[in-house]
C-alpha cells in the first residue's frame, strides 16, 4: 500500500510547487545600480521574463554567478533584441538594480557586449509612443 | 384515489414536459455580414500599452476604494515600496477583466469578425476576451469567469462593451503587486475608440460594490504598431518556471528552475 501511495505523494508534492513565473520587479532596489563585469554563463529567452546568468570575477561587485532578469521576449524583440543577442561565453558589462536582500541577482538596466561595443537596453517607455 | 394518482403522475411526468432550455443558434455569416465589416474603424496592427500613462492614471485618478480596502491598498503599496512585492500574477492565473486592460505590459490585437470582436493578448498565456456584437443580451446567469461575459455594440466608431459575471477572485489591480479581488457583483463598461490615427483609448467604468464607493472611471491608452517585430508572439506564463534539460532517454525536456519566494530566478549556488 505504501508503495502505491508513495508515488502519488511525490506527484502531489511536485504539483504543489508554486508557479512563480510572472512577478513584480519590486524585489530589485531601483535606487541602486551595480555594474557587473563578467562572462555570460546562460541566457534564457523565455516568457514571461528573459533571464541570464553572468559570472562576475572582476570589479567591485560581489564575485560569483549573478542572475539577471529582463522583460518578455516579445517586448525585447521590439527593442531590437533576439535570442542570439547574447551568447554563452560573451564578455559583457551589465548594469542592474540589485536584489534588496543582498543576493546575487538584479533587474536589468543595460548591457554592453565588450567585443563589439554593442549596447543593449530594455526601456519599455522607448516603444510606447507611435512610430 | 384516482385524483391522487393523477397528481402523482403529473408530478413525476413534469420534468419530461418541461420546456427544453433555449439554445439559440448563431447563424452563419453572409457575404453582406463580411462586407459590413469594411465600414468599421480599422483597428488592425498590434496595440502596445502606454505604460507610463497607466502609472499616471493611477496616481492622478486613483480608484475610489472603500476605507477598509484603502487600508489594504496602502499596505500592499508600502510592501511593494519596501521591496516585498506580493506578486498578483505569480500563479499565472489570468489578469481577467478589467485588469487585462489596466496593467498589462504587453500588446493586444483585435480580431473583428461578423458578430464578434476578439481581443487577443500576449501576456501570461496569450489571454483573450470574446466580445459578442451580434445583438445578444448577456445570459441571465452565466458561469462566472476571469474575463466575464462580454456583450458589445458598435456606436459609430466606438465599441461599447459591457462585462458581467466576473469571478469575485479576479484582481482589480493598479500594479503587478497592488490590487484586491474585485468581489461579487462587479460590472465593467468599456468604450474602445481611436483618439488619434494610431492611438486607441479604452474608457473604463468599473463598478465593484464590494471594494469601491462609486464607479471608477479611468482611461488606458494603446499605441498602434505595424512593424512585424510588434506582432504578438507566444506568451506561455509558466515557461519561466522551467529550464531545459534532457530526460533519461536523452529527449529534450524541462525541469523546475530555482526561484525565490518572490518568484525571481536564482543563480546556481544561491542559498
Amino acid at each position: 500500500m505504501l508503495k502505491k501511495l508513495l508515488p502519488a505523494a511525490l506527484i502531489a508534492c511536485a504539483v504543489a510547487v508554486p508557479a512563480l513565473a510572472h512577478h513584480s520587479f519590486a524585489m530589485f532596489d531601483q535606487t541602486k545600480v551595480v555594474n557587473l563585469r563578467g562572462v555570460i554563463k546562460e541566457y534564457r529567452w523565455v516568457n514571461p521574463h528573459v533571464s541570464l546568468f553572468i559570472e562576475v570575477n572582476e570589479g567591485s561587485a560581489k564575485h560569483g554567478v549573478w542572475a539577471v532578469e529582463l522583460t518578455s521576449p516579445g517586448n525585447l524583440t521590439r527593442l531590437g533584441w533576439s535570442r542570439k543577442s547574447l551568447n554563452v561565453g560573451d564578455k559583457v558589462e551589465i548594469e542592474v538594480n540589485p536584489l534588496r536582500d543582498g543576493g546575487l541577482g538584479g533587474g536589468f538596466r543595460k548591457a554592453t557586449v565588450l567585443a563589439t561595443g554593442q549596447v543593449l537596453q530594455a526601456r519599455l517607455v522607448e516603444i510606447e509612443k507611435p512610430s | 384515489m384516482s385524483r391522487f394518482l393523477a397528481l402523482a403522475l403529473a408530478l413525476t411526468a413534469a420534468p419530461a414536459h418541461a420546456a427544453a432550455p433555449v439554445d439559440p443558434v448563431v447563424p452563419a455569416p453572409t457575404a453582406t455580414d463580411w462586407a459590413a465589416l469594411a465600414r468599421l474603424p480599422d483597428w488592425s496592427g498590434s496595440w502596445f500599452p502606454v505604460i507610463s500613462d497607466q502609472v499616471k492614471q493611477v496616481t492622478t485618478n486613483p480608484a475610489p476604494w472603500k476605507p477598509a480596502v484603502q487600508n489594504q491598498i496602502d499596505h500592499w503599496t508600502a510592501e511593494e515600496v519596501a521591496g516585498r512585492p506580493r506578486g498578483l500574477l505569480v500563479d499565472c492565473l489570468p489578469h481577467g477583466v478589467p485588469t487585462f486592460y489596466l496593467i498589462t505590459h504587453n500588446s493586444i490585437e483585435f480580431l473583428v469578425t461578423p458578430g464578434r470582436v476578439t481581443v487577443l493578448g500576449e501576456s501570461d498565456g496569450n489571454r483573450l476576451v470574446r466580445i459578442h456584437t451580434d445583438g445578444r443580451k448577456a445570459p441571465e446567469d452565466p458561469d462566472p469567469s476571469f474575463h466575464g461575459y462580454n456583450v458589445g455594440r458598435w456606436e459609430g466608431d466606438t465599441l461599447s462593451v459591457s462585462t458581467t459575471a466576473i469571478l469575485p477572485q479576479t484582481w482589480l489591480a493598479v500594479s503587478e503587486a497592488v490590487g484586491v479581488p474585485i468581489g461579487e457583483g462587479a460590472h465593467v463598461e468599456q468604450r474602445f475608440h481611436l483618439i488619434g490615427p494610431d492611438t486607441l483609448a479604452v474608457d473604463l467604468t468599473i463598478t465593484a460594490p464590494a471594494v469601491l464607493t462609486k464607479p471608477w472611471q479611468t482611461r488606458r491608452l494603446f499605441t498602434r504598431k505595424r512593424q512585424r517585430s510588434y506582432e504578438i508572439v507566444e506568451g506561455v506564463c509558466r515557461q519561466g518556471d522551467f529550464e531545459p534539460t534532457t530526460d533519461q532517454w536523452g529527449n529534450p525536456s524541462w525541469r523546475l528552475t530555482q526561484q525565490s519566494a518572490d518568484g525571481n530566478i536564482l543563480a546556481p549556488g544561491h542559498p
